[in-house]
């Protein structure tokens, strides 16, 4: 049981392809997040699953039913907008309690289901006001509990957090992962931010120029990315990657040279997350000398932008104090198990 | 500063045009309006009466003495009923201009507009065989379908500007919330139009109201709007431009009442909301 896209494809009559024969299934329950760029189809995917767009392929099925041609409000599915859509003529109680007047629903219990989700959300001061009254952050919670108000199974949220600033944007964040572990339905999070995908979801599904790239819980998207977009996309700073060739379990790219076991010989591209980098003394074995470019404080850690010839990577260790001056020599070890290795051509991973 | 000491004669120039179109768009009215109050002989004075005793004649003569109060009734039931048919069909199709797309929209729109180019009177004969032979013509229907059929067209541009700055996530939102297509139209993006759709339909009733060559030409009695009516005092025997004024009065009042109301969402609905605030 759960909700599966089955070789979902869409092209818009003006011709652009957004999502090309895309396969995700998933349970009910889990907090997924649809994680890319802009222009790699999150949005339509999110928006095929509302009803909201047809697609042109493919078929939506929900517990096993097929719900492709059903309009959304046959689909049991509450939808929260970027723009938050309120309605601005009605009042917050008045957005929040729609869905439960479309579906007939009596006074009284229309009033308690309101009052609870409002609760639940803190708006319960604001149920008077009108949408133009609120602040972004509570205009957004509005827009939640109007979405989640008639307990629909599955709630979609396409980029909700994006308008907020900053700091409300993490509040927001931990509000909606209280909010799935209490209602304990399936989330689908519409977003292009790494870092939300990484915070929120139980599995995040990377897409690319309407093609799926990896869905895999959190940590199995970071630690073994299934491509080199996967690679860099995912982390801030993002993977340093360096193209070369690799002979004989040795990698060489430029000036650099490590031992990267494993890996079958060929054109290669080889990876690292700049927190594992090690900086080491210049008389261990496999040092790789680097030169310091730039160094950024980024507490409780320090980047430190280093070059070698054509090549340039970022490192990220622990801020002990120590400065790394401009034009430096920094001398590096690249941890053969956390190398990963992509495909030259493709991209994909390979190990 | 010097801005503002540089521009001092162009805002005097400004007010000084400004004030001569007032006083040639008034005087006639102003006219119009002393003229109800005069009696035969302060209207044909060889100099204009500005001072006059007032007869209060004029109005009872041609709305209870000539039988004039129904045209009235006339006036107002044809301006409701096709203001009433030019919003139930104009505020959908403008909402569909507004969301959808579909080939040749921008076409279709525009040949909406095209049916005001013509001049009026050039279709006038054919509107009138075409009543005929329907056999509404003298009758009042004759003159709502009319009126409606160029009201349209003034309804779905004005509209489209409404609706299109409604964002379409509005819709969408009520689609999930339970709405059909039509049910998120009626319950939810018709509502938050309305201040629009008000001043479509005050300009729709304004222009209906006024419409004098259409109703002319297809009624002659029955169902004879105030418009029509007033060419009846232009009698052989002379004209009674003491009624005719009385008549010209109340047929301006609404006009005057409602403009003064929305004029604010009128300018804006005419730029197609360009004027925001």
């Amino acid at each position: 049981m759960g909700i599966v896209f089955d070789g979902i494809s869409k092209v818009f009559p003006d011709g652009t392809a957004a999502l090309h024969g895309l396969d995700l299934a998933f349970d009910t329950g889990e907090f997924i997040v649809l994680l890319g760029p802009s222009g790699s189809g999150k949005t339509t995917a999110c928006r095929v699953l509302a009803g909201l767009e047809h697609p042109t392929g493919g078929r939506i099925l929900v517990d096993g039913k097929d719900v492709t041609d059903l309009p959304p409000r046959f689909r049991g599915m509450g939808m929260v907008f970027q723009n938050y859509a309120l309605y601005s003529h009605k009042s917050v109680y008045e957005n929040i309690a729609y869905p439960l007047r479309v579906r007939k629903m009596a006074g009284t219990e229309i009033d308690r289901s309101v009052r609870n989700m409002a609760d639940l959300l803190q708006i319960g001061r604001y149920l008077a006001r009108k949408p133009s009254q609120l602040s972004g952050g509570q205009a957004q919670r509005v827009a939640v509990a109007r979405a989640l108000v008639w307990q629909p199974d599955i709630c979609l949220m396409d980029e909700p957090l994006s308008n907020l600033d900053a700091l409300l944007r993490l509040h927001m964040r931990t509000e909606l992962k209280r909010l799935h572990r209490e209602l304990k339905k399936t989330f689908v999070f519409v977003t292009h931010d790494q870092e939300e995908a990484m915070t929120l979801a139980t599995r995040v599904a990377v897409l690319r120029d309407g093609r799926l790239v990896q869905f895999d819980e959190p940590k199995t998207v970071y630690r073994r990315p299934a491509s080199r977009f996967v690679a860099e996309f995912m982390g801030r700073p993002a993977m340093n990657t360096f193209e070369g060739m690799l002979y004989a379990g040795m990698f060489r790219a430029g000036d650099i040279a490590c031992a990267a076991p494993g890996i079958p010989d060929g054109p290669v591209v080889l990876g690292i997350r700049p927190e594992q980098v090690e900086i080491v003394d210049s008389s261990a074995a496999d040092a790789v000398r680097f030169e310091v470019d730039v160094m950024e404080l980024v507490e409780p850690d320090v980047l430190v932008f280093v070059r070698s010839g054509t090549s340039s990577m970022i490192v990220r260790t622990p801020n002990d104090d120590r400065t790394f001056a401009h034009g430096e020599p920094l001398f590096l070890r690249f941890p053969p198990a956390a190398l990963h290795a992509f495909d030259a051509v493709t991209g994909a991973r390979l190990t | 500063m010097i801005d503002r000491a540089a521009s001092r004669p162009w805002t005097a120039f400004a007010w000084a045009v400004l004030l001569v179109a007032v006083v040639v768009a008034l005087t006639p009215y102003l006219w119009i309006v002393l003229a109800s109050f005069k009696t035969r002989v302060d209207l044909f004075s060889s100099a204009p009466k500005w001072l006059f005793s007032p007869t209060f004649a004029n109005y009872p003569a041609v709305f209870i003495g000539k039988e004039y109060w129904p045209l009235a009734i006339n006036s107002l039931i044809i301006s409701l009923s096709s203001t009433a048919l030019c919003i139930l069909i104009g505020a959908p199709a403008a909402y569909v201009f507004a969301r959808a797309d579909f080939p040749g929209k921008e076409d279709l729109f525009f040949f909406f507009l095209t049916t005001r180019m013509a001049p009026p009177i050039s279709i006038a004969v054919p509107l009138f065989l075409f009543f005929t032979s329907l056999g509404l013509i003298d009758t009042i229907y004759a003159v709502v379908i009319a009126h409606t059929s160029f009201n349209l067209s003034l309804v779905v541009w004005m509209m489209r500007g409404f609706f299109a700055e409604i964002p379409k996530e509005i819709d969408e939102a009520a689609v999930m919330d339970g709405r059909s297509r039509l049910g998120a139209f009626v319950f939810i993006i018709a509502p938050l139009a309305a201040p629009g759709i008000a001043a479509t339909a005050v300009l729709c009733f304004i222009l209906s109201w006024n419409e004098f060559l259409y109703a002319f030409i297809l009624v002659a009695f029955e169902g004879r709007p105030l418009t029509v009516g007033i060419p009846g005092l232009v009698t052989p025997h002379g004209t009674l431009w003491g009624q005719v004024a009385a008549v010209a009065v109340v047929a301006t009042l609404p006009i005057l009442i409602f403009t003064f109301l929305v004029q604010r969402q009128l300018v804006r609905g005419l730029t197609f909301g360009a004027v925001k605030g």
